[in-house]
């Protein structure tokens, strides 16, 4: 039985260098693009279940068959799809050869996209990403550096550190809210597509 | 629940435990919630492996559109795969910071750089209104330019020379009252004054207790990387001309000095450990528990987690006169374990025993195949 070390040692080394593709083939056979996110996460969330017993020796074939054998069950209880949809779910041996690029991120690349990512930030929540990362600021220092309150600063870590996230794992890097939580997280939300948000 | 409300949720318990205060408290908080489902996991290994993918703009400095530098070094193979621990930082942030500055860009200006090595080795560094001036009046900066090229040289002629022989290990008190511990075959020579405290790892490997001296960092020079701190605990050694860096706690900053390029700081915190090469500097995804096997020396053991026999023959070679020699045959082997360093016998046996690898003794040399 695999305990939580290598379990988060396995999600993180084998599973999220999937993620980019994965969320893909989610996107391609899912009809309500709203929902990607929440089928991605159920997808880890059984794959973690999955693998408590014993680590997969195959992860993109294990990954692939949970995210297809969930993705069936969302076509069927849609009732309105079509048979050669199912059929091309089934079929999920040409995804696996366009993966391993990912995998091959070298510290360039990481770099690379790590300024990227950090570029495509609302320029408010780029600053206190920055002092974090770069000057390593708390967020008491960053609110007192940039005169803001403490709370302003936590949204808008904790939205910079979601949309990183996010664009280092091969998404879009577009801050997504929770419902309850979009309510002026922060002036500068123009460039949180509507349709992001749950 | 929604994924991205277990996002955001995440998210808030990222950013806290990445906070100087975050107490034991708040992590039996924060326990409790991880064990509450696996979608919480789930989604906090997701944010926190891929946050910790983008440290690396901390390497660097830049802000904005400023890619040069990026194509350098010779990292390009290097995958990181795995998050680290977060170890809050201590109150040595404070000082390793220049808060005051306006654009904080410029500390990363090779003159800036200068000026601020020369200034560690001053009484005044780390007062901001200093890092202001220096970087705005050039007489100022002609100055210090002076002295630090006496700071990132070799070490004086009177400085005190501490050395160990292979196997061996001796631990040193200095005059600050801070410590040193020196690993096998290793030549520390340390200039410790009421002006500066300056070390020089000429070769093998050192763990250091810092003791906090308000305004007078400490300083280990190791090739062409140095390591500025003002109280902490953390272990630096040289293997050619890699530099390994591991800080059991507080936070050090590490230089890459002698390029004459623009240089590249790095600051890593407990639990993190660096290995630098060249113009290259990777900050390894690592364990707090990983620095702690790191420094099992200190005990005299060498402790490995999923290291290659190759590898771990090597760290036996460091400690002994009797060499292992591993055959292709058997170097890609993982292995595991915790083994005194002068007892090499323990460990063939295990190889022997346990797997099944073969072990012939040619001239003093222990030689390990698979077949």
């Amino acid at each position: 039985m695999s305990d939580d070390i290598a379990l988060h040692g396995w999600f993180c080394r084998e599973v999220l260098p999937l993620e980019r593709a994965l969320t893909h083939y989610i996107r391609r056979n899912l009809r309500d693009p709203d929902a990607v996110t929440d089928v991605r996460q159920e997808i880890y969330e059984r794959a973690l279940l999955g693998a408590r017993r014993d680590l997969p020796i195959n992860t993109q074939a294990y990954l692939y068959t949970i995210a297809r054998n969930l993705l069936i069950n969302t076509a069927r209880r849609a009732q309105i799809v079509s048979i050669e949809h199912v059929a091309e779910l089934e079929d999920v041996r040409h995804e696996v050869d366009m993966l391993e690029t990912e995998r091959h991120l070298n510290a360039r690349d990481e770099l690379r996209r790590a300024m990227a990512a950090l570029e495509q930030l609302p320029p408010r929540c780029r600053e206190v990403v920055r002092l974090r990362k770069v000057e390593g600021y708390t967020t008491r220092e960053t609110a007192d550096h940039l005169g803001v309150g403490i709370d302003t600063i936590e949204k808008q870590l904790t939205n910079g550190m979601r949309a990183i996230a996010d664009f280092m794992l091969g998404g879009s890097g577009r801050i997504k809210r929770p419902a309850a939580n979009t309510a002026r997280a922060e002036t500068s939300s123009s460039a949180t597509p509507a349709k992001d948000v749950p | 629940m929604s994924a991205a409300l277990i996002e955001q949720q995440a998210a808030v318990w990222l950013m806290r435990r990445e906070e100087p205060d975050w107490s034991p408290e708040q992590e039996a908080e924060f326990a409790a919630w991880m064990d509450a489902g696996m979608a919480h996991k789930a989604a906090y290994w997701r944010l926190e492996h891929a946050w910790r993918q983008a440290d690396r703009i901390a390497a660097l400095g830049l802000t904005s559109g400023e890619s040069d530098g990026i194509g350098e070094g010779s990292d390009d193979n290097i995958v990181i795969s795995e998050t680290r621990d977060m170890v809050s930082p201590t109150a040595d942030i404070v000082a390793l910071k220049a808060k005051e500055t306006a654009s904080p860009r410029r500390l990363w200006r090779p003159a800036a750089i200068a000026a601020s090595l020369a200034l560690f080795g001053s009484t005044v560094a780390f007062a901001p209104q200093l890092w202001e001036r220096t970087f705005n009046s050039d007489p100022t900066i002609a100055v210090f330019s002076d002295t630090s090229a006496s700071i990132s040289s070799a070490p004086p002629p009177d400085a005190e020379a501490l050395t160990t022989p292979i196997g061996g290990r001796k631990m040193v008190r200095l005059t600050d009252g801070s410590r040193i511990e020196l690993n096998t075959q290793t030549l520390v020579r340390a200039d410790i004054t009421n002006q500066r405290r300056e070390v020089w790892l000429e070769k093998g490997e050192a763990y250091f207790e810092v003791k906090r001296a308000d305004k007078l960092p400490f300083i280990v020079h190791a090739g062409n990387r140095t390591v500025t701190v003002l109280g902490t605990k953390f272990s630096v050694r040289r293997n050619g001309d890699q530099v390994y860096i591991a800080v059991v706690e507080g936070r050090v900053r590490v230089d890459e000095s002698q390029s004459g390029e623009a240089p590249r700081t790095t600051i890593i915190t407990g639990g993190e450990m660096v290995v630098a090469q060249g113009l290259s500097t990777l900050v390894t995804a690592k364990q707090a528990a990983r620095v702690e096997s790191n420094l099992a020396w200190r005990d005299g053991m060498l402790s490995f987690d999923r290291m290659s026999l190759g590898e771990a023959a090597a760290e036996f070679n460091r400690y002994n006169d009797q060499k292992i020699i591993v055959e292709p045959s058997a170097a890609a082997i993982r292995i595991g374990g915790t083994f005194r360093a002068s007892n090499v016998d323990a460990f063939v046996r295990l190889l022997d025993n346990a797997y099944g690898l073969h072990v012939e003794e040619h001239d003093g040399q222990i030689v390990i195949s698979g077949e």
